[in-house]
């Protein structure tokens, strides 16, 4: 994976806040509503891609977007049945349930590594998947939780199409910045632990402990994703969350670039994209998808971005190679 | 009674076909150390194969079931050969790249045949009943080709040549390599193999099931179920894990109705990745 140098890390996240960030414009200098839509897809994919993209900077491949996505999407569809429909507490709670229940599960899968910590997260959305279907007098079953009341701020109803491109843009670039403070704030951590966890627990990295965190706001990030899918769609269903669909965030943090926060943004934004496309035929943007992932794992395994900071500048490598990684990592710990 | 026995003929049925999925699964992954996501389609493209040979050619269905083999393995060899060959030793990429196959060969299927289920009734019907019990001919001529399909991969593996390089590599690749086997050479054809496995059991139990692009799907998860439960790599563990799953599916089908079995035993693969990941008959497991 290519890495930047410090100033160049700092650029791109700017640029990924200030790209969200001006995304608030786009309600107010068009009403198209593909142009709503599209984006609105972009964004519910941006804070699941963050989660993909934290875990891969721990070299853990995650399956468990779909299932951290479905209890916070449900959280705040239950708590907006009963009345809680305060944009800012259903944010927080849809942060704060999938991060509590992140925290056990995380106790117990985080021991593992490789192929198994991937097997595991897929198992785990596949019984959060199935649990949805078993418990109908909580999730309404295979109907699913219909007709939520809409979102609220302040006591402003936030159901107009604006006000729900505007929310999801919030979320977010609430999911960016927590992203960016948590990359930021353990990047030597998450780089020892992404290149040798064995070597930085030798040099005295608690890796469990960073491992457990980025697993809780990767969680947490899922979450507010769910809640943004829920909120446009205004129904939380099993069908939204299925397991198959971790898919799609995996390849948005892939093709976009896993070593850069503006990754999963430019990959979400350029998938979501090429899906749309295919107008009627979205049944087909899979294979798209498919065909990418395999040439950007072949060919250009630092995704889009990794290729543009190629082309546009004299080779990052030198970046990579630091030396005393593993002992500045070991230092912080 | 009837229904205790009805379950426990479901079950054994269920048991062989996942066996038989699971066995090329697990192979892939203890020879070439790869998770197979593209299990899965090329299961769905045996099934499709087979009805195409049948249906367009007039090709007789076990000829077609041999063709559809043959068409998955080569398919899987040609993959393994100039795709994954390239990344072999990088865990993340081959489950990437048998992703990124899952997708284009879905989407490639659904292209060709279209999104609806296509007809493919099994050639031979009728049932043998008796006093409490009911047991379609279908399903005994499935459960008998996957019982022979999987001794004859239990003698290619123990009593060939191939079979024993390919578990030396499995054992240990560094050392099998030092003693003269050929990884380039054995990995397309291991994963022609399981992927003809894939295609062979596709061709089998999609007529009696259904056959649509996205069949596959559940398949990948009932093949992870069978493989953490026996051990990722073991063959005798898979094979015993796959008769429990279908026998633990078949009478929770039975006695508890909707996905309440599935979920247990989600719950139950999901403990056994925790506290034993190298599962009911595994051994040291590569890196848990």
């Amino acid at each position: 994976m290519f890495k930047l140098s410090a100033r160049r890390r700092a650029r791109t996240e700017a640029a990924a806040v200030i790209t969200l960030a001006a995304t608030f414009a786009v309600p107010f200098v068009t009403s198209s509503p593909l142009v709503f839509s599209i984006l609105n897809q972009i964004l519910i994919a941006i804070p699941a891609a963050f989660s993909v993209f934290i875990m891969l900077r721990m070299n853990l491949l995650t399956f468990a977007v779909p299932a951290f996505m479905a209890i916070g999407g449900y959280s705040v569809a239950i708590a907006a049945a009963n009345g809680i429909t305060d944009a800012i507490a259903l944010a927080v709670l849809s942060f704060a349930i999938p991060a509590a229940v992140a925290a056990p599960l995380g106790a117990m899968v985080l021991r593992l590594k490789g192929v198994y910590f991937v097997l595991v997260t897929f198992v785990l959305t596949e019984i959060t998947q199935l649990t949805l279907f078993e418990m109908p007098w909580l999730t309404g079953g295979s109907n699913g939780l219909v007709a939520i009341p809409p979102t609220t701020l302040l006591g402003t109803s936030l159901s107009s199409n604006r006000a729900v491109l505007l929310l999801a843009t919030a979320l977010s670039l609430v999911a960016a910045l927590i992203a960016v403070s948590l990359t930021r704030r353990f990047r030597e951590h998450f780089d020892a632990i992404g290149e040798n966890a064995l070597l930085a627990q030798s040099l005295g990295l608690i890796v469990w402990r960073y491992k457990a965190l980025g697993f809780v706001v990767a969680a947490g990030l899922s979450g507010i994703a769910g809640y943004s899918l829920v909120n446009m769609l205004l129904t939380a269903h099993p069908s939204s969350f299925s397991p198959i669909s971790s898919v799609n965030y995996i390849a948005y943090a892939i093709v976009g670039g896993s070593g850069s926060i503006i990754g999963p943004i430019v990959g979400s934004a350029v998938l979501v994209w090429a899906a749309n496309l295919f107008n009627n035929h979205g049944e087909y943007s899979p294979g798209l998808f498919g065909l990418l992932i395999t040439l950007f794992v072949l060919v250009g395994k630092d995704g889009i971005i990794g290729i543009l900071s190629r082309l546009a500048s004299a080779p990052l490598a030198s970046d990579a190679s630091s030396p005393g990684r593993h002992s500045k990592a070991a230092a912080v710990s | 009674m009837d229904s205790l026995l009805a379950a426990v003929i479901i079950g054994v049925s269920l048991g062989g076909q996942y066996a038989l999925l699971a066995l090329g699964f697990t192979l892939i992954f203890g020879i070439l150390g790869v998770v197979n996501f593209a299990h899965g389609g090329l299961y769905v493209l045996g099934g499709y194969v087979a009805q195409a040979a049948v249906s367009k050619l007039a090709i007789p269905y076990p000829v077609a079931v041999l063709a559809a083999a043959l068409a998955t393995g080569a398919v899987g060899y040609a993959f393994e050969r100039f795709v994954l060959e390239r990344r072999i030793d990088d865990h993340l990429a081959t489950l990437m790249l048998t992703l990124g196959l899952y997708l284009m060969l879905s989407t490639g299927i659904l292209v060709t045949f279209g999104a609806e289920s296509v007809q493919f009734a099994f050639p031979v019907t009728g049932a043998i009943r008796g006093n409490g019990y009911y047991i379609p001919l279908e399903n005994l001529i499935v459960l008998a080709t996957c019982l022979l399909a999987i001794g004859a991969v239990y003698l290619l593996l123990f009593r060939t040549d191939f079979g024993r390089a390919s578990r030396a590599l499995a054992d240990h690749r560094a050392v099998a390599t030092a003693q003269g086997m050929r990884p380039h050479q054995l990995f397309p054809l291991a994963f022609a193999l399981a992927s003809g496995l894939a295609g062979l059991t596709g061709a089998l139990v999609t007529p009696i099931l259904s056959l649509a692009p996205h069949v596959g799907d559940p398949v990948l998860a009932t093949s992870f179920l069978v493989v953490i439960l026996g051990g990722l790599g073991s063959i005798g563990g898979a094979t015993v894990a796959a008769f429990l799953v279908g026998l633990i599916e078949a009478f929770s089908g039975v006695y508890l109705g909707g996905s309440k079995g599935a979920l247990a035993l989600f719950i139950i693969v999901l403990v056994m990745l925790v506290v034993r990941p190298s599962g009911l008959l595994g051994r040291e497991t590569r890196g848990a």
